[in-house]
């Protein structure tokens, strides 16, 4: 046998859109940008630190020299964990270069009803209710939310919608707040969950997800909630939704560089707080629809920046969050089966470590429960194609295609025993005959979705009662003094 | 030799035909988006003795006319819209001084923000462009605008419409209360209040008093003239 060096069993057919060449002129574009024309940044404890870290400051402009960017991006982590809260390991994530975990988005302000189908303003019930359904999704590998609950107190939903997401997964959750008092009160209820705040530093049990705005304005809040992050060490997401002809170019690479350059002002404010903190970049990268003047989640635009932005990101040496399963229609239908399964296939193949907005319809004004459900099957699919072919003497299999020779099968062979089960499975689509299809009710793919789902929602309790009663006392407590909070400011 | 009535008619005719073509140019010119060609037609108009009524009225009008049939149709798209808006709005602001009363073309004046706690721009952007490009002057407060920077707008400006833009859920109920506000200044029904954004609803602005809702800019001006039509 010869031997090889530099073996590598299994290569995943990650694809590339960018050329070296390429990728180097767009991070230059970056560079360019971020040193002349600068960020608007809305906050003066964050301009004071750039400051100090030696970028110019004109009014509320920010100039930032290429070697503090550089720096940034040598000081963030290569890796970083983030564990589930009930020290179940299966569900760990692990942000590394092309490793993908698949999630809903988080805030749309309507649900689809899971009992009538139909669009209502997003509840609180909800947040429960979708956390659960994806506890048990094999292929959501953390968690949002669909929405923002409508039905409490103003101000006050994000802080709602962590405290019962928590509590009804052990998916990781990546959460959102309006402001610091929100995305406090999460790390709080996250150290409640953790045991200590010892314990939460070692071992982070959520992501923090922020904004912000395009073209390259870092707003009060947004920053500011940055910053927090940072100090408390919390993985968070700092990332723009960018329009393509509307906030950005219409060009894709100029679109490439804004997007870069916006989101760097987060990495760098987090590194200069902490270094190696870490801090993912990417956000929703798609189009202006110029006739119906819609952000399209549903455009093929929309997994090619995605996919470029993927690759700028990893060339940073940062960890991406991308966009797919989603869909401009307002009804589960065949565009949005179609438009989700190309946006997951590319999101897939990029390598985007993680990737949000299955279960987003209606342009993102939508939450839908089902999309998500559905979205887990392509997921599934997808990652079957990412894992590629694997090649090795076993696998190639000479002997025992030898030992059964011309003619003959295989269905007896220790080998197929095996190796079948690396099929893949599916759960929703049909492959029964015509016979047994019609004896099952003649089910389409919109039938079996509904009624996967509702039986999640019937029958998957989640961990909801196995949260320690001391951490569900805290969170309690949080969500009282968030209250008061609210009624001191009124 | 001519007599001194022939003289006339054929000078008549003459500057006619000089007219239609200056104002089917200017349509089309304005159709095209061409902001600075069109600056250039409508300042030899005019010294050419053209009628700023009826540049405004038989060549611009007719020309944003045409662009939004154009839009609805899908023949032309959002920044080639824009651009005619823009140009419209320019001409605007050359003709207006030399209007007469009865010249209307002044549709009106427009107030427009994004309510306090709201960032989000791009669909006021767009709604605030396509009325001016309708021929309304449109003062554009930007986001983020407290209630009292509203009224404030609507005392100084006096305009005949404030619209009003909130993306988010959250800032929603600003909206009402800035027409509530209205209202205690007493100065509610000078103004038809429209108001938009991804999540509001018809439904909504019946809920706050608001007097008119958009789904999208394209059919805001549509829907903002009807009712003022109506009205009259
Ligand atoms: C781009 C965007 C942003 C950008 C805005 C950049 C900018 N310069 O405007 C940034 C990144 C800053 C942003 C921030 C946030 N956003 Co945002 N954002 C969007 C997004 C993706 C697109 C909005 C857009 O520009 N659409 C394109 C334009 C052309 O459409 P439009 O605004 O709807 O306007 C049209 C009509 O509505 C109408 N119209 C609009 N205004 C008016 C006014 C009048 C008078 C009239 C007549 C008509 C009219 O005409 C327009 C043209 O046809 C939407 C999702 C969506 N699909 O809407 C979310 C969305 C609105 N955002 C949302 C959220 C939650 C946020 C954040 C809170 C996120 C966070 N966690 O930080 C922050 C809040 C910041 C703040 N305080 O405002 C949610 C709102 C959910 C809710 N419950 O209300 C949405 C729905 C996304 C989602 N699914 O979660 N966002």
């Amino acid at each position: 046998m010869i031997s090889r060096t530099n073996y590598t069993t299994q290569q995943s057919p990650h694809f590339e859109i960018l050329s070296e060449n390429q990728k180097e002129r767009i991070f230059n574009g970056m560079m360019r940008t971020l040193q002349y024309t600068g960020a608007h940044v809305h906050h003066e404890g964050a301009r004071e630190l750039f400051k100090k870290a030696g970028c110019k400051i004109d009014g509320i402009t920010v100039y930032f020299p290429p070697e503090l960017i550089q720096q940034a991006l040598a000081s963030a982590p290569v890796v970083t964990e983030i564990f589930p809260w009930d020290g179940d390991d299966s569900k760990k994530i692990t942000i590394e270069k092309k490793r993908s975990y698949f999630g809903p988005g988080p805030t749309p302000p309507n649900f689809i009803d899971t009992d009538t189908l139909e669009r209502r303003k997003y509840l609180r019930k909800d947040a429960s209710l979708v956390a659960r359904v994806c506890d048990a999704l094999p292929n959501m590998g953390y968690v949002q939310s669909l929405g923002s609950i409508s039905d409490v107190t103003n101000g006050l939903a994000d802080v709602y919608e962590f405290a019962d997401m928590v509590r009804n997964t052990t998916t990781p959750i990546m959460s959102w707040s309006f402001d610091r008092n929100g995305c406090r009160d999460i790390h709080h209820m996250g150290i409640a969950m953790a045991g200590s705040e010892e314990a939460f530093r070692h071992k982070p049990n959520y992501v923090f997800y922020g904004e912000p705005i395009s073209p390259l304005v870092s707003d009060f809040h947004a920053i500011d909630k940055c910053m927090y992050c940072a100090e408390h060490r919390i993985p968070q997401v700092y990332s723009p939704c960018a329009i393509g002809g509307g906030t950005v170019p219409a060009s894709h690479a100029g679109q490439l560089v804004v997007a870069l350059s916006e989101s760097m002002v987060g990495v760098i404010a987090s590194q200069l707080i902490n270094p190696g903190t870490c801090v993912i970049i990417g956000g929703v990268q798609s189009i202006l629809d110029m006739r119906c003047s819609i952000y399209s989640y549903g455009a093929p635009e929309l997994s090619l920046l995605s996919a470029a932005l993927t690759e700028m990101v990893h060339y940073c040496n940062l960890p991406m969050y991308s966009t797919a399963g989603c869909t401009d229609t307002k009804k589960m239908d065949m565009q949005s089966a179609m438009e989700a399964s190309l946006s997951i296939n590319a999101a897939m193949m990029s390598g985007a470590n993680f990737v949000h907005d299955c279960g987003y319809t209606e342009s993102g004004l939508t939450g839908d429960i089902f999309q998500t459900v559905m979205d887990d099957e392509l997921i599934g699919m997808a990652r079957i194609i990412e894992q590629g072919v694997e090649v090795n003497e076993d696998t190639l299999a000479v002997d025992v295609i030898h030992n059964t020779g011309p003619g003959g099968h295989y269905l007896y062979e220790d080998h197929t025993m095996e190796h079948f089960r690396n099929h893949w499975m599916p759960t929703l689509m049909d492959r029964n005959s015509y016979e047994a299809w019609e004896e099952q009710g003649r089910k389409t793919m919109k039938d079996r979705v509904i009624e996967k789902t509702r039986d999640l929602i019937e029958n998957h309790e989640g961990p909801i009662n196995k949260v320690p009663a001391k951490a569900n006392e805290e969170i309690e407590k949080i969500l009282e003094q968030a209250e008061e909070r609210i009624a001191q400011t009124a | 030799m001519l007599t001194l009535k022939e003289l006339l008619i054929t000078y008549n005719h003459k500057y006619n035909s000089i007219m239609s073509t200056y104002l089917s140019n200017i349509s089309e010119t304005l159709i095209s988006g061409k902001g600075d060609e069109l600056k250039k037609l409508i300042e030899s108009a005019v010294n050419d003795g053209a009628n700023p009524g009826e540049i405004l009225n038989q060549g611009l009008l007719p020309g944003m006319d045409a662009v939004g049939q154009k839009w609805k149709d899908g023949d032309m798209f959002m920044p080639e819209v824009l651009r005619s808006a823009k140009a419209m709005s320019n001409s605007m602001d050359y003709l207006r001084p030399m209007l007469k009363e009865g010249d209307m073309g002044n549709a009106g004046t427009m107030v427009i923000g994004t309510v306090a706690g709201d960032l989000h721009d791009i669909g006021k952007d767009l709604a605030a462009m396509m009325f001016e490009g309708a021929g309304y002057k449109v003062i554009n407060l930007g986001i983020d605008q407290p209630g009292e920077s509203f009224v404030n707008a609507v005392k100084e400006h006096q305009p005949n419409i404030l619209g009003m833009s909130a993306l988010l859920t959250t800032t929603m109920p600003r909206m009402g209360e800035v027409i509530n506000s209205l209202k205690e200044a007493g100065i509610r029904d000078q103004v038809t209040v429209i108001i938009g954004g991804a999540p509001v609803t018809e439904e909504y602005a019946g809920e706050i008093g608001a007097d008119l809702y958009a789904p999208n800019a394209g059919s805001a001006v549509e829907i903002t003239n009807e009712f003022l039509q109506q009205a009259q």
